[in-house]
C-alpha cells in the first residue's frame, strides 16, 4: 500500500539494527534481489537509520512545539479581542443611562436606547420572513427535490448568495427596495435586503437540522399512512425545531452585527424610537459606523461608540451561549443528535 | 380540499421557496448590472479599469481599488493562514481530549463577532500601535490585513478542521503502525488526505476576506491612492463603495455599481473554484 511506502525506511533500519547488535539474523525473505550484505554495510545502515530517527524525533518535538505556539497566538488574539473591547467599554455599555437614554446630538451624555430597539426591531422583521422561507426552502431541499439540475441551481444560488459581500446586498437594497419600490430608507427596507442575505445559512442550519431526524420518524410516519406533508409538519418538524431555533438565534446575531447593508437601506441615525417599520431607524452596527464618520457632531463619540461595541459583542456572545444552551439542554432531553 | 390537492399546492409552494435564492441572486446580478450600464457606456471599460479615480476629470478607474482588495486579502490569508491550520491541527491532533471542546467554542465566538466590532477594536487599538511603531499614519494594508487575517481565521479553522476530521482515522492508524512519529503523520499522511478540504477552506477565507467592508474601511486610511507602503492609506473596492455611494450621482454612483458587479463576478468565480477543488475531497476515500 502506498501509505506504508510514505512511512520512514524504518523496515530497513530495523534489520540493520539487529545486525548492527551482533544478533544472528536471518536474511529478510520479502527484500527482493536480497544481496548478502556484509556485517559492516549493516552496521552502516543502522547508524543511518538511528540518525533518521533522531531527526524524525526532533522534527516531531519542534513541530509540536510550533503547533502548541502558532494555537496560543491564535487563541490569545481571541481572548484580546473580547478583552480589550469588553475593557474599553463595559463600564458605559453597561450604565443604565446609556443603554436608556436617548440619544444626544450637541451635547455629551447620550444614550442608544433607539438604537437598541432599532436593532431588536430590524431582527424581528427579518426573522419573520426569513425563517418561513428558509425552513420552507430547506424541506423541499430534504425531503422533495431529487438529484437533479433543480437541486444543483439552488445550492449554487444559496453558495453564491453567501459570497456576495454585504456592501453589494446594501446597495442592491437601496436600489430595488429603497428607490425602486419607494419604500425610503426604512426598516422594511433593510429587514428585505438582510431576508436575501441570511437565507443560505438559515437554509443550511435548517437543512442539516431536518435531516439529522432519525429515518425511522419518518418511516413510522408514514406506516401509520401520514402523506408527506403531515409527515413533515407533525414528525419530522417538531424533531428538527431545536435545531432550527439554534439556527435562528445564530441569525438574530449576525443581524444584529451588521452593518454595510444596513447603512443604505434603513438610515443611520434617528432620535426617537422606531415605532413604524415604513421609517428610518438607527441599529446599533450602522450607529456606530455613523459615529465614527460624523461623530464630530457629537462630543464624546468615542465613548458612545465605544459602549455601543461592548454592548453588541456582550448581545452577541449571550446570543451565542443561548443557542447552545437550547442545542445541549434538547440533546439532553430527546437523545437525538440535534 | 382533498389531501391530494393539498399535497400538490404545499410542494409548489415549497418549491417556490426554494428557489427564493436563485431569483434573489438573479435579481441581485441584474439589478446591480442594469445601474452600472451609465458608467459602461459612457466612460467606458478602458477607463473604469484605469489606474485614476478623479470623477472631476471624467476617470473612474477602479484598479487602484482591485489592487487594494487584492492585497489586503493576500495580507489576511498569508497571515491567518499558518495560524488557522495549526489551531486546526491543535484542535484534531495535538490538544488534550477534554479541552477541544473548550477551544473550539472560543473560535467559534470569533466567527461571531460582528465586524464592525473588529473594526472598532483595529481602529481604537492596532492602528495606534502600527503609528507608534512606524511614526506613520498607522492605517493602511497592514492594519488591513491584520485585521482582515483575525476575521478570517476562523473560518479556515472551522472548514480545515472538518477536513482533517473527515481523514478516515485507517490512515494515520496505519501510518502510526509503520513506525512513524506524529508529525511525519501529519505531514505525510493527514495533510495529503485533507488537502482538498484545506484548500477550499483557504478559497471560502479569501471569499470573506475580498467581500469584507466595515472592519477594513476603519483601518484603511482611506485614500483613492495605490499605496506606497504598508502603512499608507488606500482603498479597497467595497471600502470605496460604501464610503461614496452616498453622495455619488450620475456616472460615478453608476462607476462604483460596476465595481459592486466586479465584486459579484469575483464571488461567484469564487464559488466555482470552491467547487472544483472540492470535486478532489472524494480522491482520498479508500475502499476498505
Amino acid at each position: 500500500m502506498r501509505i506504508m511506502e510514505r512511512a520512514t525506511g524504518m523496515e530497513e533500519g530495523k534489520a540493520g539494527l539487529r545486525a548492527g547488535n551482533d544478533v544472528p539474523v536471518e536474511r529478510p525473505a520479502q527484500r527482493s534481489g536480497a544481496r548478502p550484505v556484509s556485517r559492516r554495510r549493516e552496521g552502516e545502515m543502522a547508524e543511518v537509520a538511528a540518525k533518521a530517527r533522531r531527526r524524525a524525533f526532533l522534527a516531531d518535538r519542534m513541530a509540536r512545539l510550533g503547533i502548541w505556539s502558532l494555537s496560543a497566538l491564535a487563541l490569545s488574539v481571541v481572548a484580546l479581542v473580547l478583552g480589550v473591547i469588553l475593557w474599553n467599554g463595559l463600564g458605559t455599555a453597561l450604565s443604565p443611562s446609556f443603554l436608556f437614554g436617548k440619544p444626544e446630538a450637541m451635547r455629551e451624555g447620550g444614550g442608544i436606547w433607539p438604537m437598541v430597539v432599532s436593532s431588536f426591531y430590524l431582527a424581528a422583521l427579518t426573522l419573520l420572513m426569513v425563517i418561513p422561507l428558509g425552513v420552507g426552502a430547506a424541506v423541499y431541499m430534504s425531503e422533495y427535490a431529487g438529484e437533479g439540475r433543480l437541486t444543483r441551481l439552488v445550492r449554487f444560488g444559496a453558495d453564491s448568495l453567501s459570497a456576495v459581500p454585504s456592501v453589494v446586498f446594501g446597495i442592491f437594497g437601496m436600489v430595488v427596495f429603497v428607490i425602486y419600490l419607494d419604500l425610503g430608507y426604512s426598516l422594511l427596507a433593510g429587514a428585505l435586503t438582510l431576508t436575501l442575505l441570511n437565507l443560505p445559512t438559515v437554509m443550511r442550519s435548517a437543512e442539516e437540522a431536518i435531516r439529522s431526524v432519525p429515518v425511522s420518524l419518518r418511516e413510522a410516519a408514514l406506516a401509520l399512512g401520514c402523506t408527506r406533508w403531515e409527515t413533515v409538519k407533525k414528525a419530522v418538524l417538531p424533531v428538527a425545531m431545536p435545531g432550527i431555533t439554534t439556527g435562528a438565534i445564530l441569525c438574530v446575531g449576525r443581524i444584529v452585527g451588521e452593518s454595510a447593508a444596513v447603512i443604505y437601506t434603513v438610515g443611520l441615525f434617528v432620535r426617537k424610537v422606531p415605532w413604524s417599520p415604513l421609517r428610518p431607524a438607527a441599529p446599533m452596527a450602522a450607529n456606530i459606523w455613523h459615529m465614527y464618520t460624523e461623530g464630530a457632531l457629537v462630543p464624546d463619540w468615542f465613548r458612545v461608540a465605544s459602549g455601543e461595541a461592548a454592548f453588541l459583542l456582550l448581545l452577541v456572545l449571550i446570543l451565542n451561549l443561548a443557542a447552545r444552551s437550547v442545542a445541549a439542554a434538547v440533546r439532553k432531553r430527546m437523545g437525538y443528535r440535534v | 380540499m382533498s389531501s391530494i390537492d393539498r399535497e400538490w399546492l404545499i410542494r409548489r409552494i415549497l418549491l417556490v421557496a426554494a428557489m427564493v435564492v436563485v431569483v434573489g441572486l438573479a435579481m441581485v446580478v441584474y439589478f446591480v448590472a442594469k445601474e452600472s450600464l451609465p458608467a459602461f457606456r459612457e466612460a467606458g471599460p478602458a477607463n473604469l479599469f484605469s489606474a485614476t479615480w478623479s470623477p472631476r476629470d471624467g476617470r473612474y478607474g477602479m484598479l487602484v481599488f482591485l489592487v487594494g482588495t487584492l492585497t489586503t486579502a493576500a495580507g489576511g490569508l498569508l497571515l491567518g493562514t499558518p495560524l488557522a491550520l495549526s489551531l486546526a491541527l491543535f484542535l484534531t491532533q495535538v490538544a488534550p481530549r477534554r479541552s477541544r471542546a473548550l477551544f473550539a467554542r472560543g473560535v467559534e465566538i470569533l466567527a461571531g463577532i460582528p465586524s464592525i466590532v473588529l473594526g472598532w477594536l483595529g481602529f481604537t487599538v492596532l492602528v495606534p500601535w502600527i503609528r507608534k511603531l512606524s511614526g506613520s499614519s498607522g492605517s493602511g494594508i497592514l492594519a488591513a490585513s491584520i485585521i482582515l487575517a483575525v476575521m478570517v481565521m476562523p473560518t479556515i479553522t472551522a472548514i480545515s478542521k472538518d477536513a482533517l476530521e473527515a481523514v478516515p482515522a485507517s490512515y494515520a492508524q496505519a501510518s502510526l503502525a509503520v513506525g512513524a512519529t506524529r508529525w511525519q503523520t501529519i505531514w505525510r499522511v493527514l495533510l495529503p488526505a485533507a488537502r482538498p478540504g484545506i484548500l477550499a477552506a483557504v478559497i471560502l477565507g479569501m471569499g470573506r476576506a475580498v467581500g469584507e467592508t466595515m472592519a477594513v474601511a476603519m483601518v484603511i486610511g482611506p485614500a483613492s491612492v495605490f499605496p506606497t507602503s504598508l502603512t499608507t492609506p488606500t482603498h479597497t473596492l467595497t471600502t470605496k463603495i460604501l464610503m461614496e455611494m452616498g453622495e455619488s450621482t450620475g456616472v460615478q454612483r453608476s462607476s462604483l455599481f460596476a465595481m459592486g458587479l466586479v465584486l459579484l463576478l469575483l464571488a461567484m468565480a469564487l464559488v466555482l473554484l470552491v467547487r472544483r477543488v472540492s470535486r478532489g475531497r472524494e480522491a482520498y476515500k479508500v475502499v476498505e
